[in-house]
C-alpha cells in the first residue's frame, strides 16, 4: 500500500519585533509582553496612532527575505544542490513598491537562494501567506512537487500605516486586545518568515520535521468588500476544510491561534465561526491571538503565525493572549490569559482572514 | 485595446507573432477552444470605445475597481445569464494583476510624502481583495479569494492557480480576472469563467 504524502515543515525561520529567529519568536509569544512602541522608522506626526511593533534594526525587505529563506533552508538541512528545483511561493504587498516589483523580487530571491523551481507571488492581503502555505501543501500531497519554500514579508512602512490610520483601524490606546472587552483595533508589526515544506515521501535526511501541515482550507464570505460576515460562515467553512483534509474531528483541535486582530466586529465574527465549526468544543479549546504581542504583519501574518503556532505546539506551551481586560459577551471562548498554558495536544489551528471576505485555516500537527 | 476574440492582440496573452502560421499554444487558441473556459469577457469591448466603466459604490479616484467589476459581471452574465450562480456552487475569484490599483497607490504615496492625510475610502481599496469582495457579495460567490502578481504569463499563472483550487476541492469553478492599469494607456482587463463542467 502506498503511504499518503504529508506536507512536513522541515525548516522554519521568522523575524519580528519579538526578535530574530525561531527561538526569539517562541520566547516572545510565551512571555506575552507586547512589542509595541513608538515608530521611529518614519514620521508619524500626522497620524492618529503612532505605535507599531518594529524590529530596531532592519534591512531592506529583499535582504530580510533572502536571510529568512537561507535560514529556513539551513534549518531544514538543505544544501545548495537540494535547493535546486525547489519552488518558491512568496507573499508580499502587491502593486507599486519602494523596492523591486513583486515578480522581480520573487525572481531575485529565488536566484539569490538557489531555488530554481516555479515561483508564484500572492498579494491577497492578510491571507496571502496562509493561502501560499495551503497551495504548497496541496501541491506536495497531490505529488506535483517534493519541496516548496514559502516566504513572506511585511515591514511597517509609511503608506500602509497611513492607510490603516485613515481607516481608523489602529488601536488608539496603543494595545491589541483580541476577544477582550474594550478592544479598540489592531496595530501593525514587522514580520518576515520562511518555511520549507517537504513531502513525507521525499524527506529522507534524518532530521525530524518540526510539524506537519495536516489540513488546510480556503473559503469566501460572499458578504462585503472589507467587513467579515458576522456569522463566521466563510471562516467556518475554511476550518471544516482543514479538519476534513486531516481526517480529524473538531475535538482533536487542542489550540487555536486566532486571526483576531483586536477589532470589535472581526473578533466577534471569528468567535461565531469557531462555534459554527467546532460546536461545543469552541467554548473549551484554548484560544489566543499572537498578534497581541507581535502585531499584524499583513501579507506575512499567516506565515509568522504558522511558525509560532508550530513552535508552541512542539514546545508544549500555548501563547498568551496579551492585552486582556476581561471577557466580552460576543466572544465566548476559552482565551489563554495571564500565563502560557501547558499542553500535550498534537493539533492546532491557525486562522487568517482578509478584506474581500477571504478566509484560511491551517491545521498544524506534531508528534 | 483588448479585442476579446483576437487573443494575439491581448495584453494578457503571450506574443505569438514570431510563430509560424498554424501553430498554437494554450493561450493562443480561440477562446472557445481553450480548455475549461465557459465564458469570457474583456474591458473594453467594441461597444465600450472611449467610455468609462460604471462607478462602484465605496471605490474612488481610480478606474481599477470599476473595470474589475465591469469585466467580471460581463463574464458572469455570459456564463449564467440573469439567473446568477446556482446555490451550492463555490465560485472562487483569482485576480491577477502586476500593477494593482496603480492610480490609488500613487495618490497615497504622493499624499503621504507631502505629509497629508488620506481619505478613509483609500484604506478600503488598498488591496485587490476589496473589489473581489464587492463581486462575491453581489453574486454570492463563496469560493476562495486569491490575488496574484504574475511571475510569468498572467493567464497561465491564473489558470494554474484556478486548476489547483478546483483540483484541491475548495472551488467548483473559478472566475479568473486579469487586469493591468498604466499611467499612459486605458485600463484593460479580461475575465474568464473556468470549470464547473468537465475538468480539463
Amino acid at each position: 500500500m502506498v503511504e499518503a504524502r504529508v506536507a512536513q515543515l522541515t525548516g522554519v525561520y521568522a523575524a519580528s519585533a519579538l526578535g530574530r529567529g525561531a527561538d526569539a519568536q517562541l520566547a516572545g509569544v510565551l512571555a506575552g509582553v507586547p512589542a509595541f512602541g513608538p515608530v521611529g522608522r518614519f514620521d508619524t506626526a500626522a497620524r492618529r496612532v503612532t505605535v507599531a511593533a518594529t524590529l530596531p534594526e532592519v534591512g531592506p525587505l529583499p535582504d530580510e527575505l533572502a536571510d529568512a529563506v537561507d535560514s529556513a533552508c539551513r534549518a531544514a538541512g538543505l544544501d545548495r544542490a537540494q535547493r535546486a528545483g525547489c519552488a518558491l511561493l512568496l507573499a508580499v504587498h502587491g502593486g507599486p513598491a519602494a523596492g523591486p516589483a513583486p515578480a522581480v523580487l520573487a525572481g531575485q530571491l529565488a536566484a539569490r537562494c538557489g531555488l530554481s523551481g516555479h515561483t508564484r507571488v500572492y498579494t491577497s492581503a492578510c491571507v496571502s501567506a496562509s493561502t501560499a502555505v495551503a497551495d504548497a501543501a496541496a501541491q506536495i500531497t497531490r505529488g506535483d512537487v517534493e519541496r516548496v519554500v514559502v516566504a513572506a514579508g511585511y515591514l511597517v512602512e509609511p503608506d500602509q500605516f497611513a492607510l490603516f490610520d485613515a481607516g481608523r483601524a489602529l488601536a488608539a490606546d496603543g494595545a491589541v486586545r483580541p476577544f477582550s472587552a474594550g478592544r479598540r483595533g489592531l496595530l501593525l508589526g514587522d514580520g518576515v518568515a520562511a518555511v520549507v515544506l517537504e513531502s513525507s515521501a521525499g524527506h529522507r535526511r534524518g532530521a525530524e520535521p518540526l510539524a506537519t501541515v495536516a489540513g488546510w482550507g480556503r473559503a469566501g464570505d460572499a458578504f462585503h468588500p472589507c467587513q467579515p460576515e458576522p456569522g463566521g460562515v466563510g471562516l467556518a467553512r475554511a476550518v471544516d476544510g482543514a479538519l476534513r483534509r486531516a481526517g480529524l474531528p473538531p475535538q482533536a483541535v487542542g489550540y487555536v491561534n486566532a486571526n483576531a486582530t483586536g477589532t470589535a466586529q472581526s473578533d466577534a465574527a471569528e468567535a461565531a465561526a469557531l462555534r459554527r465549526a467546532l460546536g461545543g468544543h469552541a467554548a473549551r479549546v484554548p484560544v489566543s491571538s499572537t498578534k497581541s504581542v507581535h502585531g499584524h504583519a499583513l501579507e506575512a501574518s499567516g506565515l509568522l503565525e504558522l511558525v509560532v503556532t508550530a513552535l508552541a505546539l512542539r514546545h508544549g506551551e500555548l501563547p498568551v493572549n496579551a492585552g486582556w481586560r476581561g471577557p466580552d459577551d460576543s466572544c465566548p471562548l476559552n482565551v489563554v490569559t495571564g500565563h502560557p498554558q501547558k499542553t500535550e495536544t498534537t493539533h492546532a489551528l491557525t486562522l487568517n482572514a482578509a478584506f474581500g471576505g477571504a478566509n484560511t485555516a491551517l491545521l498544524v500537527g506534531v508528534g | 485595446m483588448i479585442a476579446p476574440h483576437t487573443p494575439r492582440s491581448c495584453t494578457f496573452c503571450p506574443d505569438e507573432s514570431h510563430k509560424p502560421p498554424g501553430t498554437t499554444t494554450e493561450t493562443a487558441r480561440a477562446p472557445g477552444e481553450r480548455a475549461g473556459e465557459r465564458a469570457r469577457a474583456a474591458w473594453p469591448e467594441g461597444g465600450d470605445a472611449g467610455g468609462s466603466a460604471p462607478g462602484v459604490p465605496g471605490f474612488v479616484h481610480s478606474d481599477f475597481a470599476p473595470v474589475v467589476v465591469a469585466v467580471a459581471e460581463r463574464c458572469l452574465r455570459r456564463g449564467y445569464g440573469s439567473a446568477g450562480v446556482p446555490a451550492g456552487v463555490r465560485t472562487a475569484i483569482v485576480l491577477v494583476t502586476a500593477s494593482g490599483d496603480l492610480a490609488s497607490a500613487q495618490h497615497v504615496r504622493a499624499t503621504v510624502e507631502a505629509g497629508g492625510r488620506i481619505g478613509p475610502l483609500f484604506f478600503f481599496q488598498s488591496v485587490p481583495n476589496s473589489v473581489a469582495g464587492h463581486l462575491t457579495a453581489r453574486w454570492d460567490l463563496r469560493g476562495p479569494v486569491v490575488c496574484l502578481s504574475p511571475t510569468g504569463d498572467p493567464y497561465a499563472d491564473g489558470v494554474a492557480e484556478a486548476d489547483l483550487l478546483r483540483d484541491d476541492g475548495d472551488a467548483d469553478e473559478v472566475l479568473l480576472i486579469l487586469i493591468e492599469q498604466a499611467p499612459d494607456r486605458p485600463t484593460e482587463a479580461v475575465a474568464v469563467l473556468l470549470g464547473g463542467g468537465a475538468r480539463p
